[in-house]
């Protein structure tokens, strides 16, 4: 009921035990029966079409996407401009896009880091070493969890922004480089590091309870018994177990993170301009939501424009993150 | 058990003592100085001095964590900086008041809206209705509220003129039905899929399919077996989400001009009201520790199958 | 701007980062932009600058009938940071603690002579002007029935200064006062320079003949407080306030709405109004207003085309805000790379095209300004000459810059207050403009408020924008000397030129006006000249609302009791 909340995958999936690796038959399988849901399908192309809009943005824009064009201000969709024109005369259609590609990189950052690399790694720890490893990071998660999160992430952004920033003009101004700042990369690991609070806990949950019942599985004592170093009875023997409900936890958390961000830029805490995002959009055409009203009824277009991609976004990984929970549990509910 | 319920109790000072160290340190990391923050533009370096003095700000790190631990264990946070000199506490009971009514008007949309729809769904499973309902509902629950809240504001408030666009004006007004409608619907959606998941649950139970064996009314079959035992593990995923509400009504708060507790931390941020802000979330933290605690005992005794090591 | 200091007499006061209406949103309320600001709330900003407009810019007076009582005006307001008068240092604050609470005297709408007696009668200046003696009003009385006499005056003045009020601008205000400063540090809870003459007589001795010593005792810090209301409540005292103010604090719903009654006891004709009722929502001004539930506001740049729309029903209720004396500009910091090359400043002043974006952007919202000094602000010149838009020699100006290759260039950041939201069409305009015209890319970054007004201080900005700056009283001094003086603390560009300097210092003790103000103009044509800003627009946010059964509202750039003379016709 919160902004960045999504569908919570199912507490506990009960892991299905079977052997390593994982039989390719198995995904062809799942594969064919994703592709039997119609809506899920459509939504994943869908999904897939919109992200690769964002990632060929350089490609497919129409015009520059900080160029402004005070002769045409507030244009209604035309050839020219398919969207039409912000107040500065800037093409929604090629802010859009890049504010796609923006929404693009901070999902694929902060799931690589946060979810997967953070919360996937802990959770085997915790899992399999149980004891007070375990208890160390359950309560390490839990005080971080006790807050609430789109406000800590909020926090984060606004106190860690300058220390980071400063940070990389620095090493900019000492290596030589440029561009650290001016395109973006450093708002990016500003927003990374702001949403991890959100991300790896969940996902580090997830993984924990799945170990702590496959630790107890026959091959993996048989494993233990045979001398396998720890690491590889974790990532070459529970891991692929643990894949399915990691993928179902993914899909689902897409869509909060993608909000998060558009929040955050919202604010303004999160992609600086000129570089477009679909919040920075939000927030510059609402004036942070008190002109939202006259907007949404005199210039529909520069609210809709990024509204619906996000709506889109949100609404189809709910649906395909379903089917992958049909699909690869079938047994949990 | 009790030793669980024991050490829960106990290990929860030492959760709220972290957060509260961690709250502590954002603050100190945060830039700007309160002195300077308190004194505005023209003050000079000396009474930036002094006020630095008298807010103590010069002591030691650990003095001050400890002086704030000690004012937050009698109830006093401290005072605001932006609010000039009133007590924390004085300012946030009221937000925090008035972003709880707003959340529990929003569950009770969410409630009313989504069991009744969840269960029909389920009811109807195989039909085209029950897809047309989940997906309806899932349409609205990725609504962003970036356009909710100005459409619903428009269309009721603009347009038909049958309630006020925005303020606050307590439980029982016009003001909150559009706020709640914003929140509750979304929630809706998740009370939808709950209640559908777990009535089908419920349907596929010999006992249901006896009662109808025995040929006891549909109606008595649906409301005194179904929809009851259906209910129960919806009634759990309630306190959740009551729990996570917290904080989670900031743009809407914003759009509709509410005075609740998301704005006020909002405006915290971007005002360096510390004081405030790290009371905020202290209390927030606070709320969702003993929430959990409480559920986590409401299902020992709930269901002593569940064992808590 | 939060914690505004409202300096008047003493300078500028540093106005909100409303750079432009519409801008950048004002830090102080973080949640509301300035489309929901209302109007009155902008007036109520810092400004002592006269009202120079005529006074039926507000609603037209219906049918010649006279004013009539009655009724409850509500309008649009954000939660005072205070409601005590010794505290008070922004707007918000102000504009209702002025309608409530009051003092000696009240800064009235006549330029020449500012200073209007309030609950003093009169008053009469001695010693060199060291020494001021107040005579009070007859049967003043609280609105309580308590009589307000002297002593409670100062009462009042020492407690504002007292450490346990924790007053940030009482050293400010009063500090001229003798023996102010010791119960300021805690030494003493007594001011000699105080002194009760008798019950209605007030006598202020001052450590130096200060002429602006009388301007600071309109602002409420100065303002008189019943001893036995603030003492016998407590800390929550501003919850039952008894004031000597038009109106008394009826009620106090933090986040809700403050609701103000006429006082029967005000020493004037009391106030038309009931009630006046501010809606401390925030939310979405024009929509509350479109739903009656605002009687004013602001029209924000979404709202304008519309409202401009002569078939549209909201078109009768518009009427024009009078500028307020400001001028908004990016600012550069003279003594950091690139910008201490002047031709590379004047080249960015060239490149942009201020017209085109008032026009297109603004809906001419705003005016380009291409001095300082706002127009039919004392001292505006007509003379001074702008640096006009002019591409081809913008360019030629860069060229002879010692920063026209690229590589030679330092990195140049444009640093604007983001509380958030957008950093303020202006800006990236503006920049846009730089990189089309000159090819000059720069980074805006947005930090917020606190990191900005600190690092402005402490002139660690290379370049800001977001910010404007008001007048505190007619004068041209409040531009010039206190903007551009090379050793004035508010001087945050570090500009510094010997030539302004000297007209400057000539000018604070010229005594011929017409040469006093050729001074100020010949510093002025020198700063604009030297591009040590880039001037954006003056006076903004010009067009407001007013339902038609609203009389009297006069807007004013002065923070003055208006709500008194409004009458309702409904």
């Amino acid at each position: 009921m919160k902004n960045s909340q999504t569908f919570d995958p199912p507490e506990e999936m009960e892991p299905k035990l079977k052997d390593v690796p994982a039989a390719r038959g198995h995904w062809r399988n799942i594969w064919a029966n994703f592709r039997r849901r119609r809506l899920a399908f459509i939504s994943l192309i869908l999904v897939a079409f919109i992200y690769l809009l964002g990632i060929f943005a350089p490609v497919i824009q129409t015009h520059d996407y900080q160029e402004t064009n005070l002769r045409r201000t507030q244009q209604g969709p035309s050839t020219e401009n398919w969207f039409g024109t912000d107040r500065a005369g800037r093409d929604l259609y090629t802010r859009v896009v890049w504010g796609i590609q923006t929404t693009v990189i901070i999902t694929v950052t902060s799931f690589a880091t946060g979810s997967l690399l953070l919360g996937v790694t802990i959770g085997l720890v915790a899992g399999y070493f149980r004891g007070w490893v375990d208890a160390v990071i359950m309560r390490v998660g839990e005080v971080v969890s006790a807050f609430p999160d789109i406000l800590l992430i909020i926090l984060l952004a606004a106190t860690l922004r300058p220390r980071i920033v400063e940070f990389a003009r620095s090493v900019e101004d000492s290596t030589g480089m440029s561009g650290l700042v001016s395109s973006g990369i450093v708002d990016y690991v500003v927003i990374g590091i702001a949403l991890l609070p959100l991300s790896w806990f969940g996902m580090m949950r997830l993984v924990r309870g799945q170990v702590l019942v496959l630790r107890e599985a026959e091959y993996v004592e048989a494993a233990r018994a045979m001398g396998t170093s720890t690491p590889r009875i974790l990532f070459r023997h529970i891991l692929p177990n643990v894949v399915s409900p990691i993928i179902v936890s993914v899909s689902f958390g897409i869509g909060a993170i993608a909000l998060s961000e558009v929040v955050l830029s919202f604010f303004g805490l999160g992609v600086q301009p000129p570089r477009p995002s679909l919040g920075v959009m939000i927030g510059e055409v609402t004036a942070r939501g008190g002109a939202s009203v006259s907007v949404l009824r005199d210039h529909p277009e520069q609210l809709l424009a990024p509204i619906i991609v996000v709506w889109l976004l949100i609404f189809c990984w709910n649906i395909v993150g379903d089917a992958l929970n049909d699909v690869l549990n079938p047994r949990a509910r | 058990m009790l030793a669980y319920i024991l050490r829960r109790l106990l290990w929860t000072p030492v959760l709220l003592s972290l957060a509260a160290f961690f709250v502590f340190i954002m603050g100190m990391c945060a830039p700007g100085d309160p002195a300077e923050l308190r004194l505005g533009n023209r003050a000079t370096p000396e009474r930036i001095e002094r006020e630095r003095e008298r807010l103590g700000l010069d002591d030691p790190i650990p003095v001050r964590y400890v002086r704030y631990v000690n004012g937050v264990l009698k109830g006093d946070f401290g005072d605001s900086y932006h609010y000039q000199g009133k007590p924390v506490l004085e300012i946030i009971a009221p937000r925090l008041w008035v972003s709880m009514q707003l959340n529990i008007a929003a569950l009770i949309v969410a409630v009313l809206v989504g069991l009744p729809l969840g269960f029909y769904a389920a009811k109807r499973q195989g039909t085209g209705r029950d897809p047309a309902i989940v997906i309806s509902m899932l349409i609205l629950y990725a609504m962003p509220v970036f356009f909710t809240a100005p459409f619903l504001i428009l269309f009721f408030a603009v347009k038909l003129h049958w309630v006020p666009a925005a303020g606050w004006g307590g439980f029982f007004s016009l003001q909150i039905i559009l706020p709640a409608l914003t929140i509750g619907i979304p929630g809706a959606a998740i009370f939808v899929r709950f209640m559908r998941a777990s009535t089908l649950d419920v349907i596929g139970q010999e006992y249901v399919r006896t009662a109808h064996a025995k040929g006891m009314s549909n109606f008595v079959v649906n409301y005194r077996h179904v929809a009851r035992n259906a209910l129960l593990p919806v009634l759990t995923i309630m306190g959740f989400t009551l729990a996570g509400m917290f904080g989670g009504s900031l743009i809407v708060e914003l759009i509709y001009g509410i005075p609740g507790a998301g704005r006020l931390s909002l405006d915290a941020i971007f005002q360096r009201d510390f004081p405030v802000l790290t009371a905020f979330v202290l209390l927030g933290a606070a709320m969702l520790v003993f929430a959990n605690l409480i559920i986590d005992i409401a299902y020992t005794i709930v269901d002593p199958r569940i064992r808590l090591q | 701007m939060r914690r505004t200091f409202f300096g008047m007499a003493l300078g500028l006061a540093l106005i909100a980062a409303v750079a432009c209406s519409g801008d950048s949103a004002s830090p102080t309320e973080a949640s509301a932009p300035p489309t929901s600001t209302p109007p009155a709330a902008r007036a109520t900003r810092p400004a002592i600058a006269p009202a120079l407009q005529s006074k039926d810019d507000a609603a037209p007076s219906s049918d010649g009938s006279g004013p009539m009582s009655g009724g409850a005006f509500n309008t649009l307001w954000s939660d005072p940071p205070t409601m005590d008068p010794h505290l008070v240092t922004d707007g918000t604050s102000y504009g209702i603690v002025i309608e409530v609470f009051s003092g000696l005297v009240r800064l009235g709408s006549n330029p020449s002579n500012p200073f209007e007696p309030d609950l003093a009668e009169s008053w009469s200046i001695s010693d060199g002007g060291k020494v001021y003696e107040f005579k009070l009003r007859k049967d003043l009385t609280f609105s309580n029935g308590d009589p307000v006499t002297a002593q409670d005056f100062k009462w009042s003045l020492e407690r504002a200064a007292h450490p346990d009020t924790a007053s940030t601008v009482a050293e400010e205000f009063l500090g001229d006062i003798v023996g102010i400063q010791d119960i300021v540090d805690g030494n003493a809870t007594s001011a000699e320079g105080i002194e009760v003459v008798d019950e209605q007589t007030l006598r202020l001795t001052i450590d130096a003949p200060k002429a602006y010593f009388i301007a600071k005792l309109t602002y409420p810090t100065a303002f008189v407080l019943n001893k036995n209301n603030v003492e016998s409540l407590g800390r929550n005292w501003t919850d039952e306030p008894v004031s000597t103010g038009p109106f008394t604090l009826k009620e106090y719903r933090i986040g809700q709405r403050i609701r103000l009654a006429r006082n029967d006891n005000f020493w004037d004709r009391v106030a038309y109004l009931d009630e006046v009722v501010f809606n401390l929502a925030g939310g979405v001004s024009m929509a509350m207003y479109e739903n009656d539930e605002i009687d004013i506001t602001s029209v924000g740049l979404a709202d304008l085309e519309r409202v401009q729309d002569p078939t549209e029903e909201l078109n009768k209720d518009l009427v024009e805000v009078p500028p307020n004396f400001a001028v908004s500009y990016v600012g550069f910091n003279i003594n950091k790379a690139p910008f201490d090359d002047a031709n590379f400043r004047q080249a960015l002043n060239h490149s942009v095209d201020k017209q085109l974006i008032a026009d297109q952007v603004f809906s001419n919202l705003v005016k380009p300004a291409y001095g300082i000094i706002p127009p039919g602000f004392p001292g505006f010149s007509a003379e001074i000459q702008g640096l006009e838009f002019d591409p081809q020699l913008a360019k030629d100006l860069l060229a002879q810059s010692a920063y026209a290759d690229v590589g030679s260039r330092p990195r140049i950041v444009l640093t604007v207050p983001g509380t958030g939201g957008s950093p303020g069409l202006t800006t990236e305009v503006v920049a846009d403009m730089w990189r089309q015209n000159l090819g000059i890319e720069i980074e805006i970054q947005q930090v917020e408020w606190a990191t900005y007004i600190q690092d402005l201080h402490r002139g660690r900005l290379q370049a800001w924008s977001g910010l404007s700056w008001q007048a505190d009283y007619p004068d041209p001094q409040t531009f010039i000397d206190v903007l551009f003086r090379s050793n004035s603390a508010i001087n945050y560009g570090g500009y510094a030129n010997t030539q302004v300097d000297d007209y400057v210092v000539s000018a604070q003790t010229e005594q011929d006006a017409t040469k006093r103000v050729q001074y100020y103009n010949d510093a002025e044509q020198i700063v604009v000249s030297e591009a040590a800003w880039l001037p954006l627009w003056w006076g903004v946010d010009s067009k407001a609302l007013v339902k038609p059964w609203v009389k009297d509202y006069q807007f004013s750039s002065l923070t003055i009791a208006k709500l008194k003379d409004v009458w309702l016709d409904k």
